[in-house]
C-alpha cells in the first residue's frame, strides 16, 4: 500500500489511537467519555460514550456470569431431581419459574443452564480468538504462500453453513462438553482469522514496525511485542459479539439435540425443546417460555454491550 | 473479467474439493470409517461366523448383517487404500450415487429428493418474507433517519437480531398458532395453498431476523446515496420522494444486500434445521438431525456435501453477479 508517501496522516492516525487509549481510562474515572474536540464529527461524539444501556446489559452478564460460576453453591433447588410441587405447575413463590413436565424446578434449571451457554460461548470465543488470531496474524505478516493458504483454511472453513459443520463434527464425535465448545470453537476461528489477518496489514505497514526492524527486531519479537498489541483491541472489542454467536449456536445445537449429552447437563436450548411439544406450549407455556426469555434477553444484553464496545473503539462491523 | 473468471472457477473447484475432503476425513478419520457407516454392525466378527467358529444366537441375522457390512465395504470402498478411496468415493458423489442409508436401506439419493423440495420452498420464502419486509422498513427508516421511526426500528432490528432462531420460532408457534389460531400448528401437504399457507409462519421465522440484517445494510448504504447528486436533482425537479426513494436511491443502494445474500443463504440453511424441527416440516433439515441421532452417517454426510457444494456454489454466482454489478470488485 501506498501509506508511506503520507507521513502527516498516519502521525494523526497513530495520535488517535493514544488518544483513545486515554479514553477508556478517563472513561473509568468518571464515566463521561471523551471531549468534544476528540472526535472529527458530532455524530463520532456521541458514539464514544458507552451509555446506560451498556452498564445495564453489563450488570446482566455480571449477573449470569455469577451465577454460572456458582450455580451449584445457591440456595436454588435440585435442577435434575423432581422438585416438592407436582409437574407441570404454574410459577409461584415457591418455585419462581414454575415446574416442567417431570416436576423439576425450571428456575433452577434455568440458572443452571447458563453454565453450558456461557462456558462454551466463552470457550468458543477463546479459541477462536487464539488460534484464528494466530493464524491470521502469522497470514498478514509473513503474506506470500502462508498467507494464501491460510486465506484458504477460512475460506473453506466459510463455505459451510455453520450449523452444518458442526453436526458433521458433532455426528462422529462423541457429545461431551469438551467435543461441543471445540466445534463451536472452530466456527469462530474464520471470522475471527480475517479481522486479525486485516487488521495485521493495517499495522505491518506502519514506521514502528519499520524501526523494530531497523533495529534489529526479529519476526518473533515484532509479532508479538509490536503487532500483537494492536491486533488484540480490534478482536477484543468483538469478543462479546462473537459470544453471542457462539452462545446462539450452543442453543441451536442443544435444540436439536446434538449438544452436551446426559441428563445433568442442562442447556437453555434443551430447556426450550422439552417445553415446546405443542401439549406443553398450550397448557404450561412458562417451562418454555422462561429460558426462551432469559436466553434471549442474555445475547440481547452480549450484542448490545458488544456493539457498544465496538463502536467505541472505531472497529468496522464483519459481514457474518 | 475473463481472466477474473477463470481465477474464480480455479478457486471454486478447489474449495469444492477441500469441502469435499474434509467430509471425507470426518467420515474416515474420525473413528473407524466402517463403524461410521453401519454402526454397531462393524463389531462383528464375520469371518468367524462365516467359518462357523463363532456361534451367535441368531445366525441368520448374523449373516444378513454380515452381507450388509459386506456391502458397506463395497460401496465404501473400504478394502482400498485411503488416497484411491476419496478419488472413488468423490466420483460416486459426483455421479450423483450419495451412498445407501444402512438403517433402512434407502439410496440417501432418494431420500434427499423426497425431502428437498420442502426446504427449498422454505428457504424461498423466507428470503421472499426477509426482502419484502426489509426493503420497505429500510426506505422508510432512511427516508427520516435518526427521526422517530428510524430509531425505533434501529432498536427492533437489534432485538430481532438477538433472538436466536429456535427462540423465535417456539414463540411464534405459540402465538399465531396456538393463542390466536391463525395459522395451522401443523405441516400441511394435501394442497398447494394449505403447504404454502403452513409454511407462512417458518418463513417468517427464519425471515425476520434476516430481514433485520438488511435492513440495517439498506439503511446506511440508502442514507450516503441519498447524499448524491443525482438525488437532489430529482428533489429539484420535484419528483415524489417515495418515488425517488424506490425508483433512484433503492437500486445503487443494494450492494451489501446482494454481497450478504450468499453468506445469508448459509445462515438459512442453518436455520432450516431447527425451524423444520419446530413446524414439523418434512425436509431436508429434518432428515439429517434424525439421521445425526440414529447414528445414520450416509446420510448426514451425503446432506452436510450436497448443502456445503450448493452453498459454495451459490456464493460463487453471488459474486459474479456482484463484479457484474459493480466492476470494481473485479481488480481487488
Amino acid at each position: 500500500m501506498s501509506a508511506r508517501g503520507r507521513p502527516s496522516r498516519r502521525g494523526r492516525a497513530s495520535r488517535q489511537r493514544l488518544l483513545q487509549r486515554f479514553r477508556i481510562v478517563r472513561l473509568m474515572r468518571s464515566r463521561r467519555g471523551p471531549e468534544p474536540g476528540g472526535g472529527s464529527e458530532e455524530a463520532e461524539v456521541v458514539r464514544r460514550r458507552l451509555g446506560f444501556g451498556f452498564w445495564l446489559a453489563v450488570i446482566w452478564l455480571l449477573a449470569m456470569a455469577f451465577v454460572s460460576l456458582f450455580a451449584p453453591m445457591l440456595p436454588l433447588a435440585d435442577p435434575t431431581e423432581v422438585a416438592f410441587g407436582g409437574p407441570r405447575e404454574s410459577p409461584s413463590l415457591d418455585a419462581w419459574f414454575g415446574t416442567d413436565a417431570l416436576g423439576r424446578d425450571v428456575f433452577a434449571r434455568t440458572m443452571h443452564g447458563a453454565r453450558i451457554s456461557l462456558a462454551v460461548g466463552g470457550f468458543a470465543i477463546v479459541f477462536g480468538m487464539v488460534v484464528g488470531g494466530g493464524m491470521g496474524i502469522l497470514a498478514g505478516y509473513y503474506r506470500g504462500r502462508l498467507d494464501q493458504g491460510v486465506g484458504f483454511v477460512f475460506f473453506v472453513l466459510l463455505s459451510f453453513p455453520a450449523l452444518v459443520l458442526a453436526i458433521l463434527i458433532t455426528a462422529t464425535l462423541e457429545r461431551s462438553l469438551l467435543v461441543v465448545s471445540l466445534t463451536i470453537g472452530i466456527l469462530s476461528i474464520a471470522p475471527v482469522g480475517l479481522l486479525a489477518r486485516a487488521s495485521t496489514l493495517v499495522y505491518a505497514e506502519r514506521e514502528f514496525v519499520a524501526a523494530a526492524r531497523v533495529l534489529g527486531a526479529r519476526h518473533g519479537r515484532i509479532i508479538v511485542r509490536e503487532l500483537l498489541p494492536n491486533v488484540v483491541i480490534p478482536m477484543g472489542a468483538l469478543t462479546l459479539l462473537g459470544m453471542a454467536v457462539a452462545v446462539v449456536a450452543e442453543g441451536s445445537l442443544a435444540f436439536l439435540g446434538l449438544s452436551v449429552a446426559g441428563d445433568d447437563a442442562i442447556s437453555w436450548g434443551k430447556m426450550i425443546v422439552d417445553g415446546a411439544g405443542l401439549r406443553d406450549l398450550q397448557n404450561s407455556t412458562h417451562v418454555a417460555m422462561f429460558p426462551v426469555a432469559v436466553m434471549f434477553l442474555t445475547v440481547l444484553a452480549l450484542n448490545f454491550a458488544g456493539d457498544r464496545i465496538r463502536q467505541y473503539f472505531d472497529v468496522k462491523e464483519l459481514p457474518f | 473479467m475473463a481472466r477474473y473468471l477463470v481465477k474464480r472457477l480455479v478457486l471454486l473447484v478447489a474449495v469444492l474439493f477441500a469441502v469435499t475432503f474434509l467430509g471425507f476425513s470426518a467420515m474416515n478419520f474420525l473413528g473407524d470409517p466402517l463403524f461410521n457407516v453401519v454402526g454397531v454392525m462393524a463389531e462383528l466378527d464375520c469371518e468367524g461366523i462365516e467359518a462357523g467358529t463363532v456361534e451367535d444366537t441368531s445366525m441368520d441375522r448374523a449373516r444378513s448383517d454380515c452381507e450388509t457390512v459386506a456391502e458397506a465395504r463395497a460401496e465404501y470402498h473400504l478394502d482400498r487404500s485411503v488416497p484411491v478411496r476419496y478419488v472413488l468415493w468423490v466420483s460416486d458423489l459426483a455421479t450423483g450415487d450419495l451412498g445407501t442409508s444402512f438403517q433402512n436401506d434407502q439410496p440417501v439419493s432418494q431420500i434427499v429428493r423426497e425431502k428437498l423440495p420442502e426446504t427449498l420452498i422454505l428457504l424461498v420464502m423466507a428470503q421472499i418474507v426477509s426482502l419484502g419486509v426489509a426493503i420497505p422498513w429500510g426506505v422508510i427508516a432512511a427516508y427520516r433517519a435518526n427521526r422517530a421511526f428510524d430509531r425505533g426500528s434501529t432498536v427492533a432490528s437489534f432485538g430481532l437480531l438477538s433472538v436466536p432462531n429456535f427462540a423465535l420460532g417456539v414463540v411464534l408457534l405459540y402465538l399465531f398458532a396456538l393463542r390466536w389460531q391463525i395459522f395451522p400448528s401443523a405441516y400441511e401437504s394435501e394442497t398447494t395453498l394449505g403447504l404454502l399457507f403452513s409454511m407462512i409462519l417458518p418463513a417468517v421465522t427464519l425471515g425476520l431476523p434476516l430481514a433485520a440484517s438488511y435492513q440495517r445494510l439498506l439503511r446506511t448504504d440508502l442514507i450516503t446515496t441519498l447524499q448524491e447528486d443525482f438525488v437532489h436533482m430529482a428533489r429539484a425537479k420535484g419528483l415524489p420522494a417515495m418515488r425517488i426513494m424506490f425508483r433512484h436511491a433503492l437500486r445503487p443502494s443494494m450492494f451489501s444486500v446482494v454481497t450478504v445474500f450468499g453468506v445469508s443463504t448459509g445462515a438459512l440453511i442453518g436455520g432450516s434445521l431447527v425451524v423444520e424441527q419446530i413446524f414439523g416440516i418434512p425436509g431436508i433439515g429434518r432428515e439429517i438431525v434424525t439421521a445425526v441421532i440414529r447414528d445414520d452417517f450416509p446420510v448426514v454426510l451425503a446432506i452436510v456435501m450436497l448443502v456445503a457444494c450448493t452453498f459454495v456454489v451459490i456464493n460463487f454466482l453471488v459474486d459474479l453477479f456482484y463484479s457484474w454489478l459493480d466492476p470494481r470488485v473485479r481488480t481487488r
